[in-house]
């Protein structure tokens, strides 16, 4: 039995573009906030059944659905932090884990009571299309969902790199109470950065609903696997995370080559362990502690 | 006129037995006083995960009780009268705590006679020990999976036919389609299941198979693979590496869903595919279009089975809510109708005795494939089941056994 090896990578490539659309947002609110964000599985789950309403009831383009549920997922990460969040910040992290815990079921619950438990999905006209480059048959889905991924990294990157609001949810990120000292209003700048969290986390689900099946209980797996990204790429680095993307989807595609396919999530759970112990900073503590020795330039 | 003596005792015996019959009859052994009501109980997954199958579930209980309490209830030898039924059903919440907790409420609180099942594996592997542990003669509809009767239990009993024997119908419809020089002998197969009892049951029945008839299969690739897939490639590589002619799988919706979508989308094509008991789903089918055309299924049930009792319960359920049963509901309706049946047949509310009838029942004419309810000794039923086909523009035909077929089966599949 000979694997062909070529198309498994290049389907890594493509899926490692959609794990890391659905760990930024968890990155980027741990980054700022110290929070993990439970919640996140949840909105991956609304972003999915938003794009479905828009999608299947409305006709909306799959592609050009982020346009509105973006925003909307922004508005809604504000007023949860604002009006929830908020309240927990100072408490120990455990208070913060049980209340997202507890958003999430809330959110799980409605998804339930407005949708059911059936199995939805999405098909829009490049379901099933193929295109053939250089011999691989690469799914216009998959591309597309690939590259709006990749947008997302780099409008995050420049937006966090370029401008005065970026500046400041990183300078926040790096030490919250000299950010006030040098008159960031740290409180405006966590409620910015808690919903674009939200608002990546409902792109992601949007992004995953054009390819999975999904019900409420959809993102539960998929939180799992955004920590171990997360923990991977380094916890507050968009480019690690990035990385730990690729490396997680690449670790899993060519695990078949020793193990059966069912021990798939054995594999990331396996790599978030090693790598928890081995180097807890994850690939960009790595790459920093190369860089001065000459290793990595 | 002189009246004779013997009209002077006659009268005198009559006034006597007049005077002392209620006496006498307050004085013998009372016969047991029949219950107001038959009470049934059962706790279904209304809300969580599987609501919509429980829903179903609920439908067809109370349609098939509604029949019976229409009909004056059910006879009671022991009471020589029609007792009527009271159901009552809680939600579960999909949870399987919830699920113990409420029928040991059923048992404890509601004092319940005898108990209707739940649905879905899990739910059902672990409430099935409260009956067990009270000794409560308990019926379901919704449970397949072997590992829920190979625990020796005595009370417990499932209108199902396990996986294992969902396996051997697919190869058995092969065989026949390599009789009938459709399907090439031997013929080299590819199967995965989900990582579960029900995915594990799956492939040995269809690896069991295979040994035993080496001429007519060859097993080329034997693949578990993890529940709501996020990423089909790798197994799918596989699939397409081991070059099966037939590719057979045992998934959920949303797993077959993933998985066909990407093997559609791979260029994969196999002289026959299938997907177990997945298949004809509106979801699926909507969500895979013209990819899920000609793929083969098995059940436990389809409206189309061309029986008097199959086609009477798919006209009383679309009366009744409107809509086509699935098989959720006939089997259900049948649970429920076979609980009744052996209350019946044991003429008592004695539950060791109900237990006793149960394990007897003989249910027939039936809405079940085969046309007959009974069970083996460990408590489930080994009637056949019903295969079809995906056609295309929606289309369902059943194709096997030939008792029910509606159409012969169109192998190998088209190439798209």
């Amino acid at each position: 039995m000979s694997i062909d090896l070529p198309a498994l990578i290049v389907s890594a490539v493509l899926l490692a573009g959609l794990y890391a659309t659905m760990s930024y947002g968890l990155a980027l609110i741990y980054g700022v906030m110290k929070i993990v964000n439970l919640a996140h599985a949840g909105v991956m789950m609304w972003g999915a059944y938003a794009a479905f309403l828009l999608v299947a009831r409305l006709g909306v383009n799959p592609f050009l659905a982020p346009l509105l549920i973006v925003p909307l997922f922004f508005g809604l990460g504000i007023l949860l932090q604002r009006f929830v969040v908020r309240h927990v910040m100072s408490a120990p992290p455990i208070s913060s884990l049980l209340l997202l815990f507890g958003t999430w079921l809330i959110m799980q619950n409605i998804a339930y009571l407005l949708f059911s438990g059936d199995t939805r999905t999405i098909t829009t006209p490049y379901t099933l299309l193929t295109l053939k480059v250089a011999g691989f048959a690469i799914s216009v889905n998959r591309l597309l969902v690939f590259v709006v991924g990749v947008v997302a990294l780099v409008s995050l990157q420049r937006f966090l790199g370029h401008t005065y609001l970026g500046k400041a949810i990183r300078a926040t990120a790096q030490d919250s109470a000299a950010s006030q000292l040098v008159g960031i209003n740290t409180d405006r700048i966590m409620e910015i950065a808690f919903g674009i969290g939200t608002a990546l986390a409902a792109l992601a689900g949007t992004l995953m609903a054009l390819i999975f099946a999904f019900d409420p209980d959809f993102g539960r797996s998929h939180l799992l696997k955004s920590f171990c990204i997360v923990v991977l790429g380094g916890l507050e680095s968009f480019v690690g995370v990035a990385l730990g993307a690729l490396v997680l989807a690449l670790a899993e595609a060519l695990s078949i080559l020793a193990v059966m396919p069912a021990l798939q999530d054995f594999i990331s759970f396996a790599i978030l362990v090693i790598v928890l112990i081995v180097m807890p900073g994850g690939l960009m503590g790595l790459i920093g502690k190369l860089k001065p020795k000459g290793v990595l330039r | 006129m002189v009246k004779s003596w013997r009209f002077y005792r006659f009268m005198i015996g009559l006034a006597l037995y007049a005077l002392l019959a209620p006496v006498l009859a307050a004085c013998a052994p009372a016969a047991p006083a029949a219950p107001t009501e038959i009470v049934l109980g059962a706790a279904l997954p209304l809300t969580g995960g599987q609501a919509r199958e429980g829903g179903y579930f609920k439908k067809g209980y109370e349609l098939a009780i509604k029949e019976i309490n229409d009909a004056g209830g059910i006879m009671v030898k022991e009471y020589n009268k029609k007792i009527p039924v009271k159901l009552i059903i809680y939600d579960d919440k999909s949870d399987n705590t919830t699920s113990v907790q409420l029928y040991e409420k059923l048992v404890t609180e509601d004092k319940v006679h005898a108990l209707l099942g739940g649905y879905g594996t899990p739910l059902i592997s672990a409430h099935t020990v409260v009956p067990e542990k009270y000794q409560v003669p308990y019926v379901n509809g919704g449970g397949a999976t072997g590992e829920i009767y190979a625990r020796n239990m005595k009370y417990i009993f499932g209108l199902l036919a396990s996986i294992e024997k969902l396996a051997h119908t697919l190869m058995d419809w092969m065989a026949e389609q390599q009789d009938a020089g459709k399907l090439k002998k031997p013929v080299t197969i590819a199967v995965v299941g989900e990582n579960s009892s029900h995915g594990k049951e799956f492939r040995k029945g269809v690896l069991d198979k295979a040994a035993a008839a080496p001429d007519r299969f060859k097993v080329v690739m034997d693949e578990p693979f993890e529940l709501n897939l996020k990423d089909a490639d790798p197994l799918l590589q596989k699939l397409k590496a081991a070059n099966a002619d037939v590719f057979l799988a045992d998934a959920r919706i949303a797993d077959y869903t993933t998985i066909h979508r990407r093997y559609t989308e791979l260029g994969l094509s196999h002289l026959i595919v299938s997907y177990g008991p997945r298949g004809t789903e509106k979801a699926a089918r909507d969500a895979l279009g013209a990819a899920a055309d000609y793929i083969v299924s098995c059940n436990w049930w389809h409206p189309d089975i061309p029986t008097p009792e199959a086609k009477a319960f798919a006209e009383k359920y679309q009366k009744a809510y409107n809509e086509r049963p699935e098989w959720f509901p006939a089997l259900a309706y049948e649970t429920a109708r076979v609980m009744a049946k052996a209350i019946e047949n044991a003429g008592t509310l004695d539950k060791t005795k109900v237990r006793d009838a149960l394990a007897k029942t003989d249910l027939k004419p039936s809405l079940v494939v085969g046309g007959r309810v009974w069970f083996e000794a460990n408590g489930q039923i080994n009637n056949d089941y019903v295969m079809m086909q995906n056609l295309p523009g929606g289309k369902v035909a059943l194709i096997y056994p030939k008792s029910v077929a509606t159409a012969d089966a169109i192998v190998p599949i088209p190439k798209k």
